[in-house]
């Protein structure tokens, strides 16, 4: 039985989550035993979670997972023959590093290429700022070429100037079910007003020290 | 001076990116038509690019860094059950994790499920050295590792001196990484922060 204690804080929300505690007990019944230990461990701090769970992921709109402001885009495209191996030198060719062309989209916090199934399959994954449809069309009006450049190593890839393309992206794009961000409500833009204030708090305290 | 005359010349129009520009035709020669046409015309931008190229760097043991941060990508089987157990999981957590601050050095972490629940898209944004950051999980969150992680095939427990070897041989390294803020670390960001919350008292008072 639930302790007086915590009955009298919030009885409602204690219920809940006992009953989710033992929806997770009953799922784990058949884990290794690591998870099942691991479960025991770890169910005071699980009760606390889900008794006051941190914000839930939403939507990213058309499709994906946001925390707060920041979304997730994980896309994962079969390659055309002979696909992996441009992509791969070009890449290569840029050192890995996408900076000049990506840093123009000014929603974009991180972005990966990783060849995986012996190079017949390519993730793409990146972390942005707000919306699905506005993030791609920063893409679209901003980076077209470099879009072109890399995704006509992907299999039915139909141009970034194509009204399909959209859908192309949707189709192939996998929502997160699990998403945790550090720092969920600061947007790049945010970020740059922290570095510029933190830059001049520091030379105001140089100074007057 | 031959080593003057390049110095003073563009850096796109170095010898270096040249050569570079040829070998990306060559390659491109067998695209199709929408990539050749955007080769040529995404031309004058990837010069300056190529020139700029400065390269990803090594997390330490697998994985690329840009700056201070790095990623993980893990692709890995569910174990039998595996796919139901974590999602469930996941739902009671409703997709999120406040262990994960707990870590301190993670920027971000998605878990995404293939291929008709198989497998497990484990991606991850963290600060510095694979090892260190493995470490932090180790001692930080183990149990919560293992609540995840008993779900993927062949997992050994956090606490297994083999759990390393098993890490590095399921992930992916990616082969381009970018990051808008490569040189702020989890950290730092919260100090900026502070400093900013400070400041902003600070002349609240005097004002």
């Amino acid at each position: 039985m639930p302790t007086q204690a915590l009955k009298k804080t919030a009885p409602a929300q204690d219920e809940s989550a006992q009953e989710k505690i033992q929806q997770l007990r009953e799922l784990f019944a058949d884990a290794t035993d690591v998870g099942k230990a691991a479960l025991e461990n770890v169910i005071r701090e699980l009760t606390s979670q889900v008794s006051e769970p941190p914000p839930p992921i939403e939507s990213a709109g058309r499709v994906g997972a946001r925390l707060g402001k920041r979304s997730e885009l994980t896309i994962i495209v079969p390659l055309v023959p002979g696909g992996a191996k441009r992509l791969r030198t070009f890449l290569g060719l840029l050192g890995g590093n996408l900076s000049p062309g990506a840093t123009k989209v000014g929603t974009l916090h991180d972005m990966r290429f990783v060849f995986f199934d012996n190079d017949t399959r390519l993730l793409f994954a990146t972390s942005f700022d707000g919306d699905w449809d506005t993030y791609i069309d920063d893409f679209i009006a901003l980076i077209p070429d470099y879009l072109d450049l890399m995704d006509s190593a992907w299999e039915g890839w139909p141009g970034i100037r194509n009204p399909g393309a959209k859908d192309y992206l949707v189709k192939h794009q996998i929502t997160a079910e699990g998403w945790f961000v550090a720092n969920p409500e600061l947007t790049l833009a945010e970020i740059e007003r922290l570095k510029r204030l933190g830059k001049a708090a520091d030379e105001f305290l140089d100074k007057v020290a | 001076m031959q080593t003057q005359a390049q110095k003073e010349a563009a850096p796109e129009d170095s010898p270096v990116v040249q050569q570079k520009i040829k070998r990306l035709r060559e390659l491109y020669a067998d695209a199709p038509e929408l990539g050749k046409l955007a080769l040529e015309k995404g031309l004058p931008n990837l010069k300056r690019e190529l020139a700029a190229a400065t390269g990803t760097q090594k997390a330490g043991r697998i994985g690329a860094r840009q700056g201070k941060v790095s990623e993980l990508t893990g692709i890995i089987p569910f174990a039998k059950g595996g796919a139901k157990r974590l999602r469930g999981l996941l739902q009671a957590l409703e997709g999120n994790f406040r262990g994960g601050d707990a870590v301190g050095t993670l920027h971000d972490m998605r878990f995404v499920f293939l291929d008709n629940d198989t497998k497990l898209l484990f991606a991850t944004a963290y600060d510095g050295e694979w090892d260190a950051y493995i470490d932090d999980f180790v001692t930080k969150i183990p149990d919560a590792m293992d609540l995840l992680f008993c779900n993927i095939e062949g997992w050994p427990g956090i606490h297994s001196p083999s759990v390393k070897d098993f890490i590095a041989n399921h992930q992916v390294a990616a082969e381009a990484w970018y990051v808008a803020n490569p040189n702020l670390t989890v950290a730092e960001t919260r100090r900026l922060e502070k400093i900013v919350k400070a400041a902003d008292e600070f002349l609240d008072q005097v004002a």
